[in-house]
């Protein structure tokens, strides 16, 4: 039987395909579902709620223009509508010409709060799965947790983040796979 | 599942595989259910650790003023963001006005490139760049890119083929007397595209290369990323820009400055010209 998840992406995948063929209610219920999420990653990786907005609507353009050719064979809905979200934002860091200093994915963003963004309010069934997300992380060696944050947020290759860290780019290669494949490992433990 | 194919899957879920890495990851994909199933659970991976950023609601007005792009609303256009944002490109747009009036006298067009992307027969523009000029030009491509992914490929395939073969190029490209030389190939439809430096001084000290984009119609500059400091030594480097804002943009020319380094975002291009026509 589907898990709620899976039925949330094949729904969402319907979704994507009817706004490819030109339907505006389906983007519409889309963007509702996607814009706080990537409107906060673009937050997160830009440092400006401003320019946020302005990559939030580059993004949500290109999901509209390029809809039609999802492929849920190749990546989950939200996976693919984060990739868009991840380009816009590296491209506009690159033409930006320096890269952010990223904070840890641990830090209170009240800062970021302050300048003009209004706080999603949230189920109490997402903010447990934040809190296992955010604790899964807190735990994993420092700079294999530096690694992934870069590689997640930073817009920076690996070999830039290997220059950043002093680290080989394998070995920053490994603590990002070990990253990601430990936090999946938390992720599907059952809960008590 | 081994490391490498697990590694394999991070990349391609971080987005880090170039075009052909990504084709054949997806062509095991096809066949391989348990890459499928670790695939699934590193991309789970990826997609809770952005809900779980402090999460933000966009500004109220956001998604209107998306539909009014999408259906190509000049009024919404020309509606400022909110809170205060300046539009990216509005400081460069000024700088074009004055720009837009050089571009007449010294550009050398080999056709004119007016037709907008979506009609018409596909096409990839080339523009040849040495220190005094540039050139365009148009090369028909066999068919329109379905979407960005396959406009990367047709671009890159086309500079590597350009970059083996230079005498496949509309042009010549001659370096008797100039100190640089280059080329730029340009997607419309996908405002991505390569640029090859065949030759060019190093940037010097406090100084680096930037790469722009010159709507000759609108006078209009984007910025196209600054070129790495390898670039001296010649190479094929990608770049993409935001699309232009005009509802039937001209010819895309490019040109090269060097510009003092770390420059803010939107800053004008300020520093000589290096590559292309010439605007001093």
């Amino acid at each position: 039987m589907p898990n709620p998840q899976e039925n949330a992406a094949a729904e969402e995948a319907r979704l994507l395909a009817r706004s490819g063929a030109g339907d505006r209610e389906a983007f519409r219920l889309l963007y509702a579902r996607y814009s706080a999420p990537l409107f906060s990653l673009a937050v997160r990786m830009v440092g400006n709620i401003g320019e946020a907005e302005e990559l939030l609507q580059d993004a949500f353009m290109k999901v509209w223009r390029n809809a039609a050719s999802y492929d849920p064979r190749k990546s989950r809905p939200f996976t693919w509508a984060v990739t868009v979200m991840r380009r816009t934002c590296i491209d506009h860091l690159r033409r930006r010409s320096r890269l952010p200093v990223t904070t840890p994915l641990l830090e209170d963003d009240t800062a970021i709060d302050r300048s003009g963004g209004d706080v999603v309010r949230r189920s109490a069934e997402a903010s447990e799965d934040s809190e296992l997300v955010r604790g899964a992380i807190a735990e994993s060696p420092p700079n294999q947790r530096r690694a992934l944050e870069l590689a997640l947020f930073s817009g920076m290759t690996h070999a830039e983040i290997a220059g950043r860290l002093g680290q080989p780019v394998g070995t920053v290669k490994s603590w990002i796979r070990r990253g990601l494949l430990d936090l999946r490992a938390t992720l599907t433990e059952p809960t008590p | 599942m081994n490391t490498q194919l697990e590694e394999l899957a991070c990349l391609y879920v971080l987005d880090r595989l170039d075009a052909r890495e990504r084709a054949a990851f997806e062509a095991r994909l096809a066949h391989d259910p348990d890459l499928a199933a670790t695939l699934r659970e590193i991309e789970a991976s990826l997609d809770r650790s952005v809900r779980a950023l402090a999460q933000h609601e966009p500004p109220a007005g956001t998604l209107e003023r998306i539909e009014a792009r999408i259906s190509g609303s000049r009024q919404a256009a020309a509606e400022p963001p909110s809170r205060g944002a300046a539009p990216m490109w509005a400081a460069a747009a000024r700088w074009g006005a004055a720009a837009a009036v050089a571009v007449g006298v010294g550009l050398i067009a080999v056709r004119s490139l007016q037709r907008a992307p979506a009609e018409g027969r596909p096409f990839v523009v080339v523009v040849g760049l040495d220190s005094l000029r540039s050139r365009l030009a148009e090369v028909p491509v066999q068919e329109r890119p379905r979407d960005a992914d396959a406009s990367f490929i047709q671009l890159a395939t086309l500079a590597e083929r350009f970059w083996e073969k230079p005498d496949d190029l509309p042009f010549r490209l001659d370096s008797a007397g100039q100190s640089g030389r280059g080329y730029a190939l340009f997607d419309p439809g996908s405002n991505q595209g390569f640029i090859a430096i065949r030759q060019l001084p190093a940037a010097g000290r406090g100084k680096e290369y930037r790469l722009w984009l010159l709507d000759t119609a609108s006078g209009k500059v984007r910025e196209a990323g600054v070129l790495p400091a390898a670039a001296a030594a010649g190479g094929l480097y990608f770049f993409s820009v935001l699309p232009a804002t005009s509802a039937k943009p001209g010819s895309p020319d490019f040109f090269v400055t060097a510009e003092d380094t770390g420059s803010p975002l939107s800053a004008l291009p300020r520093g000589k010209v290096v590559l292309g026509e010439s605007r001093s």
